[in-house]
């Protein structure tokens, strides 16, 4: 199970608070425990509306039942906001601010984790589909990863040539290329 | 802290013993000072062996600690002077060096807390963080080591002081003094696991509903002594004072 720190027992945690210094040391820890929550279960999206209803993949961490208390919606989409600017999360779809992309593993590290899947499984240089790398056979650390999380990847790799976005029959598809030793 | 010239190390310090020997010499005869000074040199020889064997129980365990701090300062010596104070006396056991790193210690978990606790920090709470810098391998440390290690920060005018509300020790670390009325709230806060509303001070102080309403405001904006909880079930909203709260860890 997923190990909640002391904080989130206490009842003013789940409220915005006023003053800057613990305003800002709240909102450090909300975002650190949600991302590592996020690693934990392997969630990428995060939704103002997951404060909005019950029964979500987000129940355990955004309540605490036994002090009933609840992250309010707009608490929340003030949490988003701070983690878009500090990088660790995008706004997805783009222009609007209810609904994130959560980056608890960074593109360039996606970049590095999906290389090394393709080169493990033998497929440089084969042409791929989306869909062969989002849903392989084999689970693989690539399982379930959002398009627009793997795109952003595939554009790191292609930057070093190390990937190359191909048009398929029905959609997309990528080329991975060894790394010309430099 | 620069105790002078106490015990042993007043006898090394070659004017002075010059001098306490001319003294003595009036009184006593050739053969008994021979005599106080073989016994001194071997009561040197005895404590610095003692201080060698015995370094690592002293550094690691709090009870043989005090025993012997209780046993140099009747003895008038004192061990937590630095290396440049106390001479061969804290070089022999490195408590100088232990005493330093503890005192840096503290002050790390204060600075990393304050901005969630605004510079208060209940004793327990500060030995258990400090503890847990440590790890396994610091030894063991406990309040008594906590409380002089503060005790010789001060100096330094950080601040640093041991204050006791309402039967509980808390650390401050800000220069900031509390005004009598967060005392009182601090003290009304124990006494209720962190959570005080307006109502608590009119009934057991006697408060008007506007000496409360500002106390409790000005440490929740103004000093970030405390928090807001605004979906309280009684009172709708609720002040919670982190060094009085029950922390489960």
């Amino acid at each position: 199970g997923f190990l909640l720190p002391s904080i989130h027992s206490a009842p003013p945690f789940f409220t915005q608070q006023p003053s800057p210094s613990t305003s800002t040391s709240f909102s450090d820890q909300w975002i650190k425990l949600i991302l590592a929550y996020a690693r934990h279960r392997r969630l990428f999206y995060l939704r103002v509306e997951d404060a909005e209803t019950s029964g979500n993949d987000w129940d355990e961490v955004l309540k605490n039942e036994r002090i009933n208390r609840k992250v309010l919606p707009p608490y929340l989409e003030h949490i988003l906001s701070l983690m878009v600017a500090k990088n660790v999360a995008v706004y997805d779809p783009a222009k609007q601010t209810r609904a994130v992309l959560l980056y608890w593993r960074l593109p360039e590290e996606w970049a590095e984790t999906l290389h090394e899947w393709a080169t493990s499984t033998g497929q440089l240089n084969t042409i791929m589909t989306f869909y062969d790398i989002t849903d392989p056979p084999v689970e693989s650390p690539l399982s379930g990863i959002p398009l627009p999380l793997l795109r952003r990847a595939i554009n790191v790799l292609s930057k070093t040539n190390q990937a190359q976005i191909i048009a398929v029959a029905d959609g997309e598809g990528v080329r991975f290329f060894a790394p010309t030793g430099k | 802290m620069h105790r002078r010239g106490v015990g042993l190390a007043a006898f090394d310090r070659h004017e002075q013993s010059k001098r306490q020997f001319a003294e003595l010499s009036n009184a006593l005869s050739k053969t008994q000072i021979e005599h106080l000074q073989a016994q001194l040199t071997q009561f040197r020889t005895a404590l610095a062996h003692f201080a060698s064997t015995h370094r690592d129980s002293i550094r690691r365990d709090p009870t043989f600690r005090h025993a012997f701090q209780q046993m140099c300062s009747s003895i008038g010596v004192d061990p937590l002077a630095g290396p440049r104070k106390g001479g061969w006396w804290a070089e022999m056991l490195g408590l100088g060096d232990w005493q330093y790193e503890l005192g840096v210690q503290i002050v790390d978990v204060c600075v990393s807390t304050r901005d969630r606790n605004g510079g208060m920090i209940e004793m327990s709470e500060l030995v258990r963080l400090v503890s847990k810098l440590r790890g396994v391998s610091g030894g063991v440390i406990d309040e008594d080591d906590v409380m002089r290690s503060i005790k010789t920060l001060q100096p330094l005018g950080a601040g640093y002081q041991v204050v006791e509300i309402g039967g509980r020790k808390l650390v401050r670390s800000v220069v900031k003094e509390l005004d009598d009325d967060q005392t009182v709230v601090l003290s009304i806060a124990n006494e209720l696991g962190g959570r005080v509303v307006e109502g608590d001070l009119i009934r057991s102080k006697g408060w008007t509903r506007g000496r409360a309403s500002a106390a409790l405001e000005n440490m929740l904006i103004r000093d970030g002594l405390c928090w807001i909880d605004e979906q309280d079930e009684r009172d709708g909203r609720a002040y919670w004072i982190p060094s009085a709260m029950q922390w489960n860890e």
